[in-house]
């Protein structure tokens, strides 16, 4: 987690203001005790001193042995002042060895509360909200009640910020792109309030604005594509990842968002997103690491996932309790473990087994997809329908019982016709590839072809039913050789469990089995080419015995190019005693066997009975079967049904291998038993507990009849608003969003040792009017983005930035670096080589070598990178494949966060590393030259114009006529320098996969490339400003 | 000077110093303000990397730490912790009243018999200080008068990713600084032209332990404080070079206009953010040739290399990066750490053992002679161990000549040598099967109090906010440094 480190210094100048004469409890005193007393003095009984608690108020002002440590209004009595002026070491508190030490201010405050009466106050953020007065006709509580509190400070808000300024700001705040020059164009010809909030409502439904959104939940989330610990292995989560964006864009309110995702897989009737949505607990890191004792890691999975719901819908950090009662909080060791209770019973493994889908995983079918598998199913069904009548309308005569039984026949058994057999495995040194008219079909819709050089092949195994190898039977294929790139040897291999059957034509090149026997026959030349040729093989000569059954075929071939069509086999048969021609043979062959190419109930219908043991209704459904499936005489127009829904089937197969799978929770059917473990050892259980949540905070309802409470009943809890922390933190998170720190500087912390909030009422209107409004998260943004205090300008001045140097009173707008996702971002739109397609596995992105490798566990998936290619450079930066432990440098050098514990605030540190990064990523590079290109098509004919439109591009605004020249310097600067070295140039703009354009001289296109690399690397351009 | 200007320097170093955050042990609010504390704060033009404000806490003895740490657990009965009684148990059960009902791994708890497994390697007295180290290590035996051998280290995690977490940030759930971070934030850097904290990984033939970014990272610390990498493959340093057919020459045009212009942008906007960014792409020009000069060893005599062994100028290797250590202490990194692989020997220990040992003895050796020769070990502080120990018992097939050992969190060695410690000196005692401590256990949260010591930092008030709770390197609980190790 990246967070900036509390600024006491700067807080201490603003809290103590001259608006803060007298000493308010929540906001001056309690922060003292809680930092300077409450180790000793505070909440937890373990450690706590003297049985003296100074939390609360019976405890600091009972009477003791005589002494009373805080008398109120009586500070010569009050024996903790008495202490705290003492100069005796063994008296003075803090003690010394405490490395606590008041300061002047600190002791002043406490004196002046106690001389007025030491009142207690609970916590501010454990009491509900409270809505503050806001006059009548006011437009905006935002900012009166910001300007209320500027006004006490003697200080005003800023002008509106610079229309350019301004847009930029809002494109990037809401969708994380900016904006284009025509879009810039617009808004400037219109910026009224009713403009802002029209463009406001047309960005947020742009998919940009899911995708934005959803980065600042993944770090909440903890979200990433590898388990995290040990191996490191990658895990299919993203299905969660693309949720999450979905949801932002459908505004699922902020109380259904939380149900989901805490228990989307308890509820009624639980859609598919909701079951995807309940992977939030499930994004924790997790071990498959060898020797690892499960005990040990049900306990960890259960205390992270307690520990960061809490921290991400209560800001708190109740982690401290899992080893002791909290110093600063109410929360007990049972209190947490209570609750802990709640994810204790999950049905995932203690150890993730290395594995992609650790269960519980559910299938996630690719988008669009549903709708077309739902047809097929729909046209698979109709097709069996009309085989079932085909079958039924059959007057099927037995040759067997004909008074003159008919002579012998050809059977032809096709087993391969426009693609593998049903249920076959299909492999091939690429995959099968197929073809269809005008190109070479011999047969059905397509033919399968090869293109080679030396030994290539496709084949399939696992095919059910096989194929049965019967006496005197021929095997055959048709082929078709390209007669400008004919083979040198073809090839056919069946596996009847092995491949030692191999028959070929022409060159003997291929070497596998032993010339001249069963493993490798020569049958004859290579056929004619530029015709459909039938190639033939009698099952003796490569060492098929009757009876056996084929399961695989492998069409192998050396050189050339091979279309390969219908093949099968081949037998003369008697009809009268040939199973697959007479019913009557058929009941006899399988009599009392077991025979596994029958479906499963038919098997047992068939196994151990005396075909006249079949009832009426049995004999009729293996008929059927029989004719169906077995029967090789002509049934009209069966073939082609059959034909149409074996296609169907394989469509739908297809479709579903495209499924993914993502991590779903869910619990044990029976739950386990929950203890306080003491001393937050996994192996040290102590009291027993059961589900409930922390006495200081409103009670859960009444317990349901029959079942224990559920994390369905902790997830309604969190949202039933009265909860006097979940709209808060959610509200202080968005703000901070926007304005770049919060309300509540600690995000994360809403407890005693957090930081009170700058604006308390501000904090608690927004609450309890995003509760009052359905927690609907786009009306909340909205209000804040149109607030004057988000529109107005951020430039600032040496007197403001000395009395506030963080903005925590917003008397000037937000201005911060942008994120690490938006800058890559930014430069790929800007460039026009992003590809904006949403969602979808992790994909990766140019890294330089050596990220993964010098880390990664030799057994690892993830040990070795293999960049993507294409559109997966471009994608947006959500979409990069985030690997825990060696997370890609563009995240990791611009304070993103690694994903392996929740993170609510990003730092924004400002690095040589950043500046290296920018500079010279082949990334930022390419999309330099990219822009480059744009630049000299789009931005006019000379320099200076072609200056002033790609600044106006990166920037938003025209750059001044100083700031033209520095560039129009530069520029012939690498000018002269590329003319002189066509080399140099050519080199530059070859960097990256994307070619660079062939009309544009290298020379001219380097040196622009440098320029837009500058203009890419401006402090305007990674800021939001 | 023009005096706006003078001004807006003033205003973005305070700026610096108040954005960095200091909440440093219990100095006091006004002590902050005074405005003696303010100047020592403020970091002179040139300072890139500065301590905060009252660090060091007390004069250090090490300004540097050389981090060396041999990942996976070397096996500390056939590196340094002799026990010859082992040998007449060989291939006997190793005794109920020796194990104890402790807890051992699931990869051996199924196990029938727990074999005592004796070391198949020489030991020998090395040196004035008598040190014992085994044929495995014949250069280290060379530096033995040099260090103090702790045999009683001990910590809680059983299996490497919590243990290897540990070690390195001080708790087993990932999201702590790692201990370098600690030190470039707290104690910042001499360097102005190369990064506060380095790390190398160097290649090994059979990685079979892996590495996690959060042993270098900055945790919940502003990033600026992670370890930079200094890779074998690709760019030395992430980025470092221009990309092909930009010269030095074009892109020092295109950063005296980028500075320009950046210039402008705090005119414009008054954010003293952007007069740092100014200041760091100035700094990672200067790296773009500070980088390659470090790593170009054509100043380095012969009888260095020599000294260095066989790879010394093989990049991507533990002797290159042990070199490069140097080289990087020389021109005033803080922290440089060096994680080597593969010490993960739970069967054909004798055999691998040997193979790690010949990557990292000789270069290791060689540094601590180098640093020496130079006056350097004097104030750098150098570690060398693992994150934890292994078993007495054998894992797998027992012979005397092949034997494998499970994860031992309950002793194993570390050396310590340099600024600080003492020299040739034995600390703690295990019992006869290097099973059990049985003298001056030293946790790893005592170890790092006493590295932070070495450095001047009083590990107790060294402590940054972070969810709700001071955070320090060395835990909640109180620990000491171990003093009787301290010169």
């Amino acid at each position: 987690m990246r967070q900036p480190i509390i600024a006491k210094l700067a807080s201490a100048i603003l809290l103590t203001g001259p608006a803060f004469a007298a000493p308010d409890f929540t906001r001056d005193i309690r922060p003292i005790l809680a930092d300077k007393c409450f180790a000793c003095h505070g909440p937890d009984a373990n450690t706590r001193e003297a049985k003296l608690r100074l939390d609360t108020h019976e405890g600091a002002t009972g009477g003791g042995s005589g002494t009373q440590a805080i008398v109120p209004g009586d500070l010569d009595n009050s024996e903790a002042w008495i202490r705290i002026l003492s100069q005796d070491p063994d008296e003075v508190m803090p003690p010394p060895d405490s490395h606590k030490e008041l300061s002047p201010a600190e002791k002043d405050l406490l004196k002046q509360w106690i001389i007025e009466g030491a009142a207690y106050e609970e916590h501010w953020a454990f009491i509900p909200p409270r809505k503050p007065v806001i006059p009548d006709g006011e437009r905006s509580p935002i900012d009166f009640l910001l300007q209320r509190r500027l006004k006490s400070e003697g200080l005003a808000p800023a002008p509106l910020a610079q229309p350019e300024t301004l847009v930029r700001r809002i494109y990037l705040d809401l969708t994380g792109l900016p904006p284009r020059p025509e879009e810039i164009d617009t808004f400037l010809v219109d910026q009224s309030p009713e403009a802002i909030e029209r463009l406001i409502d047309n960005l947020m439904k742009r998919p940009s604005y899911g995708e934005h959104m959803a980065r600042y939940w993944l770090d909440l989330a903890r979200y990433a594509d590898t388990h995290g610990l040990h191996l490191d292995n990658e895990r299919s989560m993203w299905p969660y990842r693309d949720w999450v964006v979905r949801a932002f864009n459908q505004n699922v309110s902020f109380a259904a968002f939380t149900r989901w995702q805490l228990a989307g897989d308890l509820m009624p009737g639980a859609t598919l997103d909701q079951k995807i949505a309940s992977g939030f607990n499930r994004c924790n890191v997790t071990t498959g690491e060898g020797g690892s004792i499960n005990k040990e890691w049900i306990y960890r999975n259960a205390v992270e996932r307690t520990s960061t719901t809490v921290e991400v819908w209560m800001g708190l950090t109740a982690g401290c309790a899992v080893c002791h009662d909290h110093k600063f909080d109410p929360i007990s060791t049972k209190e947490y473990y209570s609750m802990y209770a709640f994810f204790h019973s999950t049905a995932d493994p203690a150890l993730d087994g290395n594995k992609l889908d650790t269960p519980p995983v559910i299938k996630v079918p690719a988008a669009g997809s549903q709708v077309k598998l739902a047809e097929l199913e729909t046209t698979i069904e109709n097709l069996g329908k009309g085989i079932t009548e085909k079958i039924r309308a059959v007057d099927y005569k037995d040759p067997a019982v004909l008074a003159e039984p008919p002579s012998s026949t050809n059977k032809t058994i096709i087993w391969i016709e426009d693609g593998p057999p049903s249920k076959a495995v299909a492999s091939g040194n690429t995959p099968w590839k197929f073809v269809t008219r005008p190109e070479p079909v011999f047969t059905g819709e397509r033919a399968h072809v090869r293109e080679a050089k030396g030994l290539s092949q496709h084949y399939f195994t696992e095919a059910n039913p096989p194929l049965l190898i019967e006496r005197g039977m021929t095997l055959f294929t048709h082929v078709y050789l390209d007669p400008e790139n004919p083979p040198a040897q073809l090839m056919l291999q069946f596996n009847d469990g092995s491949w030692e059957h191999r028959a070929y034509w022409g060159k003997d090149l291929i070497d596998w089995g032993t010339q001249n026997t069963a493993s490798r026959q020569r049958i004859g030349d290579l056929p004619a080419v530029g015709q459909w040729v039938r190639l033939e093989v009698d099952i003796a000569r490569v060492g098929l015995k009757p009876g056996s059954k084929l399961n695989g075929w492998a069409f192998t071939q050396f050189d050339g190019k091979v279309f390969w069509d219908q093949s099968g086999g081949r037998v003369e048969t008697n009809p009268a005693s040939d199973p697959s021609f007479s019913w009557t043979a058929w009941k006899a062959q399988n009599e009392n066997e077991s025979n596994k190419a029958l479906p499963g109930e038919l098997q047992k219908v068939v196994k151990g009975k005396d075909p006249a043991q079949w009832s009426e209704s049995e004999t009729q459904r293996i008929f059927h079967h029989w004719l169906e499936h077995i029967y090789a005489g002509e049934i009209a127009g069966l073939k082609l049904l059959q034909d149409q829904r074996t296609k169907a089937v394989q469509e739908k197969d297809a479709i579903s291998k495209q499924t993914a799978v993502t991590f779903v929770m869910a619990d044990l059917p029976k739950q386990r038993d929950s203890f306080v473990m003491k001393r937050g050892e996994y192996d040290n259980p102590g009291e027993k507990v059961t589900r409930s949540v922390p006495a200081f905070l409103p009670p859960l309802p009444a317990k349901p009849e029959g079942r224990d409470y559920n994390r369905l009943d902790l997830a309604n809890w969190l949202v039933n608003g009265k909860n006097p922390l979940t709209a808060r933190v959610a509200v202080n998170r968005f703000w901070q969003q926007f304005f770049g720190i919060g309300l509540v500087k600690t995000s994360a912390d809403f407890g005693t040792q957090g930081e009170f909030p700058s604006h308390p009422e501000l904090l608690d209107w927004l609450a309890i009017n995003f509760v009052e409004e359905g927690w609907d998260i786009q009306q909340l943004v909205k209000r804040i983005m149109t607030s004057h205090a988000y529109r107005q300008s951020s430039v600032t001045s040496a007197a403001l930035q000395e009395k506030d140097p963080e903005n925590r009173l917003l008397a000037r707008g937000p201005r911060h670096r942008l994120d690490a996702e938006v800058i890559r971002d930014q430069a790929l739109n800007l460039s026009g080589l992003m590809i904006s397609r949403i969602g979808g596995r992790g994909v990766r992105p140019y890294q330089p070598p050596n990220i993964w490798e010098p880390v990664g566990f030799a057994s690892s998936n993830t040990r070795n990178y293999k960049q993507g290619k294409g559109d997966d450079l471009y994608r947006r930066s959500l979409y990069t494949f985030l690997k825990r432990t060696a997370p890609p440098p563009f995240m990791a050098t611009f304070d993103g966060p690694n994903r392996e514990q929740s993170c609510a605030i990003r730092g924004r540190s400002n690095t040589p590393m950043q500046a290296l990064h920018l500079m010279n990523d082949v990334q930022h590079v390419e999309a330099a030259r990219a822009l480059a290109q744009r630049i000299l098509k789009e931005g006019g004919t000379n320099a200076e114009d072609r200056i002033r439109w790609g600044w106006r591009l990166v920037t938003a605004r025209y750059p001044s006529r100083e700031e033209s020249q520095i560039v129009l310097t530069a520029l012939q600067t690498h000018r002269n320098r590329y003319l002189g070295d066509p080399e140099a140039a050519t080199k530059l703009i070859a960097f990256g996969d994307s070619p660079p354009d062939p009309d544009i001289p290298p020379s001219q296109l380097a040196a622009w490339t440098l320029i837009a690399n500058l203009l890419l690397n401006l402090d305007e351009v990674v800021n939001k400003n | 000077m023009d005096p706006a200007l003078e001004y807006h320097h003033l205003q973005s170093r305070r700026q610096f110093f108040q954005g960095a955050g200091l909440k440093v042990g219990s100095i006091a609010l006004a002590q902050l303000l005074s405005q003696k504390a303010l100047a020592q704060a403020l970091p002179s033009k040139a300072d890139i990397h500065p301590a905060l404000p009252g660090l060091p806490n007390f004069a250090p003895k090490a300004k540097n730490l050389i981090y060396l740490h041999m990942n996976g657990a070397p096996a500390q009965q056939d590196l340094f912790d002799h026990k010859p009684q082992m040998e007449q148990f060989f291939d006997k059960e190793l005794p109920d009243s020796v194990r104890n009902g402790q807890r051992i791994t699931t990869m051996t708890s199924g196990q029938k018999r727990f074999p005592v497994a004796p070391s198949k390697f020489a030991f020998e007295r090395c040196g004035q200080s008598g040190i014992l180290m085994s044929e495995l290590v014949p250069h280290m035996k060379g530096i033995a008068d040099e260090v103090t051998m702790i045999k009683s280290v001990h910590t809680e995690a059983i299996n490497h990713d919590p243990a290897c977490t540990f070690v390195m940030t001080g708790s087993e759930v990932p999201g702590r600084p790692s201990l370098g971070s600690w030190l470039s934030y707290g104690l910042g850097s001499e360097s102005q032209n190369l990064p506060a904290f380095v790390v190398f990984t160097p290649t090994v033939k059979n990685p079979s332990q892996a590495l996690f970014s959060r042993m270098w990272t900055s945790g919940f610390l502003p990033s600026k404080y992670d370890g930079v990498k200094l890779r074998s493959a690709g760019d030395p340093v992430l980025y470092v070079k221009n990309p092909p057919g930009v010269s030095s020459g074009d892109r020092r045009a295109m950063l005296d206009a980028l500075g320009q212009l950046n210039e402008k942008s705090f005119e414009r906007f008054g954010d003293p953010e952007t007069q740092t960014r100014i200041a760091q792409y100035e700094m990672a020009f200067r790296m773009q040739s500070s980088v390659p000069e470090l790593t170009d060893l054509k100043g380095e005599s012969k009888a260095t290399l020599e000294m260095y062994g066989p790879n010394a100028q093989k990049p991507g290797t533990f002797a290159h990066s042990a070199l490069l250590t140097r080289r990087l202490i020389e021109r005033g990194v803080r922290v440089v750490q060096v994680l080597h692989r593969g010490w993960d020997q739970h069967g054909n220990l004798p055999k691998e053992i040997k193979n790690q040992c010949l990557d990292v003895d000789q270069p290791t050796a060689a540094l601590i002679k180098d640093l020496k020769e130079r006056g350097m070990l004097e104030d750098t502080l150098v570690v060398f161990g693992g994150e934890f120990g292994r078993t007495a018992y054998c894992q797998g097939k027992l012979t005397r000549e092949s034997y494998g050992r499970d994860h031992h969190p309950r002793n194993f060695c570390m050396w310590m040598a340099g600024g600080g410690i003492k020299a040739g000196m034995t600390y703690g005692e295990t019992d006869d099967f290097s099973y059990n401590i049985a003298e001056n256990p030293v946790h790893l949260n005592e170890l790092n109090a006493t590295i932070l010591h070495c450095m001047g930092i009083d590990h107790s008030r060294f402590t940054v906010r972070h969810q709700g709770l001071d955070q320090r390197l060395t835990g909640v609980e109180h620990v000491n440094p171990v003093k009787p190790i301290l010169a």
